[in-house]
């Protein structure tokens, strides 16, 4: 019992991060959105390149890029949190209070879970006015923003693992161009379809491709096994592995040296 | 086994390894009774807050056993943990959350139930003299202020033994005068007190029983007015100009031994008191001595520091990285 409200307590504080500093949420949220416009003001004729599928607009196509984009920066705020409460000493305030190790982690990644959810339907709603349509609707809707918050848990924990074990801010945002590199080589932009050579092998090796074509695909096209295996499967599974190696890398930092 | 509420026999931490290895305490013993303040005494880098970490579980010592509150601090952490309050030197409170919250915050960590946990916080910030500024951000607080909320957050889970790691570095006199009177009602009302400081006179004001600590090893250890008195003589410090340094010395040394001082002046415990002193300034005068500058002090924490580890608290480098 305690162990649940001690998770909560700590829920709260990293979504009250996020809301005090909305100078550290906005360019998570608004890079992704300026990407995608000026994809579709660019871009806006690619849809007739062959292997690209069926849409209305590039919005419609744009969108799960955009998600997973916005999720994958805003693991490094949380992350670059978690590293900061190690830098300054919080991490050991908590320490050294009656305080479940396990929630620490977990209510730093609730945080991060609450706003892969928040901002997935955040980007919706702001793109719908711009054209945007989404086959499956308020279905697809629901599951996209729940494929949200797992993918942000899925990344948010693998990032928390880099904080933990190096306990640097600064390592943590260095991680950036390495998350933009894995954006970048995925179908994010592009349909896989339309790419060749040592790129599209990439893509093809990419997790990335997969979660933003689960997006893709509740976006432009029905909810089906294979759609829902993409959105909430995967991340699920990836979040499997990376909390395990988040988990094992708290228990070697509160291993008290 | 001790039912002292901190007690440590033989505590080692050391860092690194090999030939970098760098023991930070080194053998340290110590036996606080209930109801004392206990005060650890030490320039930066000396082991005091290694030893402190190593006493709330948040450092596991390289050898050698502790209890605290009757609990080992290895192999039964989290007892220990629910028994202690403690505010560390280095460990920043969230600048982001009001000080309500974090208390309230605390308060889960401990358990408490959730009423109980806001009445507490409540008079805790009372009791801080924080209920103005209680739903402000930290962020906009002052050193003294933040230190007050510290103190109030080691509070939280009604502690029987505090720790407090430097709890007025850096506070202006009133702000640390004020920390003192605190401490000094709740050391009233029972609670055993173990505070650093690299404060002489914080440790003679507040601290029943001073351990005096340098590179990781406890070099006196008593209270304040017994460690003054085996001290004894009094010390006389004189500045001379430097090319009569040598001189002054022999002189000086014929009145008693010679003590550690700061660099540019020279002192001298005085075999025969504080009477003695125109003997010595007949002395210089004969050897052709000028003296610049003339003080007698009586003996303090200092010169039992000073006697101790062959050098002066006050003056040396504090900005050293702490432990």
């Amino acid at each position: 019992m305690s162990t649940l409200a001690q998770t909560r307590a700590m829920s709260q504080r990293s979504v009250l991060a996020l809301v005090r500093q909305p100078a550290l949420v906005i360019p998570s949220a608004v890079f992704p959105l300026f990407f995608a416009a000026l994809g579709t003001s660019s871009f806006s004729r690619a849809v007739n390149i062959p292997g690209f599928p069926e849409v209305d607009s590039f919005l419609d196509f744009a969108l799960a890029g955009a998600i997973v984009q916005g999720i994958l920066f805003g693991s490094i705020t949380s992350a670059t949190a978690l590293a900061t409460d190690i830098e300054t000493g919080f991490f050991d305030r908590l320490l050294a209070a009656p305080t479940q190790r396990t929630a620490i982690l977990i209510g730093r990644l609730a945080g991060a879970m609450a706003y892969g959810f928040a901002q997935t339907l955040f980007f919706v709603a702001v793109l719908v006015p711009f054209g945007l349509r989404i086959t499956t609707g308020a279905v697809g809707l629901m599951l996209m923003a729940i494929g949200g918050l797992l993918t942000a848990l899925a990344v948010g924990a693998l990032m928390s693992t880099m904080a933990l074990r190096t306990g640097s801010s600064e390592a943590v945002q260095g991680s950036f161009p390495l998350l933009f590199v894995l954006l970048f080589f995925s179908s994010a932009f592009f349909p896989r379809e339309t790419m060749s050579g040592a790129y599209r092998r990439i893509a093809d090796w990419n997790p990335v491709s997969y979660l933003v074509e689960g997006f893709r695909s509740l976006t432009i096209g029905d909810v089906n096994a294979t759609s829902i295996a993409q959105v909430v499967a995967l991340p699920a599974a990836l979040a499997v592995v990376t909390m395990t190696g988040a988990l094992a890398a708290l228990a070697a930092r509160t291993r008290r040296g | 086994m001790s039912q002292s509420p901190i007690f440590a026999h033989d505590l080692v931490r050391v860092f690194g390894s090999g030939d970098a290895a760098v023991r930070a305490v080194d053998g340290v013993d110590l036996d606080v009774s209930a109801g004392e303040i206990f005060g650890f005494l030490g320039p930066n880098g000396a082991g005091k807050s290694t030893t402190v970490r190593m006493l709330t579980t948040l450092l596991r010592p390289t050898s050698g056993t502790a209890r605290v509150a009757g609990y080992d601090v290895v192999t039964d952490a989290d007892a220990v943990r629910r028994s202690i309050g403690v505010a560390l030197q280095d460990a920043a409170i969230d600048p982001l959350m009001t000080g309500r919250e974090l208390l309230r915050l605390q308060a889960t960590l401990y358990s408490i139930p959730r009423t109980d946990g806001e009445r507490r916080s409540g008079e805790l910030l009372e009791r801080v003299g924080l209920s103005a500024a209680a739903d402000r951000r930290v962020g906009t607080y002052s050193g003294g202020m933040r230190r007050r909320l510290d103190l109030a957050l080691a509070l939280i889970g009604e502690p029987s033994v505090l720790f407090l790691d430097e709890p007025t570095t850096g506070l202006d006199p009133m702000s640390r005068i004020s920390l003192w009177e605190e401490i000094r009602r709740l050391n009233a009302d029972g609670t055993t007190v173990l505070l650093t400081t690299q404060y002489l006179e914080e440790a003679d004001q507040l601290a029943d029983r001073v351990a005096i600590i340098d590179h990781g090893r406890i070099v006196r250890e008593g209270q304040p007015d017994d460690l003054k008195a085996e001290v004894g003589a009094p010390t006389l410090f004189i500045d001379v100009e430097t090319s009569l340094v040598g001189t002054a010395t022999s002189v000086l040394g014929t009145f008693g031994e010679l003590r550690p001082t700061a660099e540019g002046t020279l002192g001298v415990g005085l075999h025969d008191g504080v009477g003695a002193v125109s003997a010595v300034v007949r002395a210089l005068d004969e050897a052709g001595v000028a003296v610049s500058h003339l003080e007698v002090r009586a003996p303090s924490l200092d010169d039992v520091f000073a006697e101790a580890t062959g050098y002066r608290l006050e003056g040396a480098d504090a900005d050293g990285a702490p432990r």
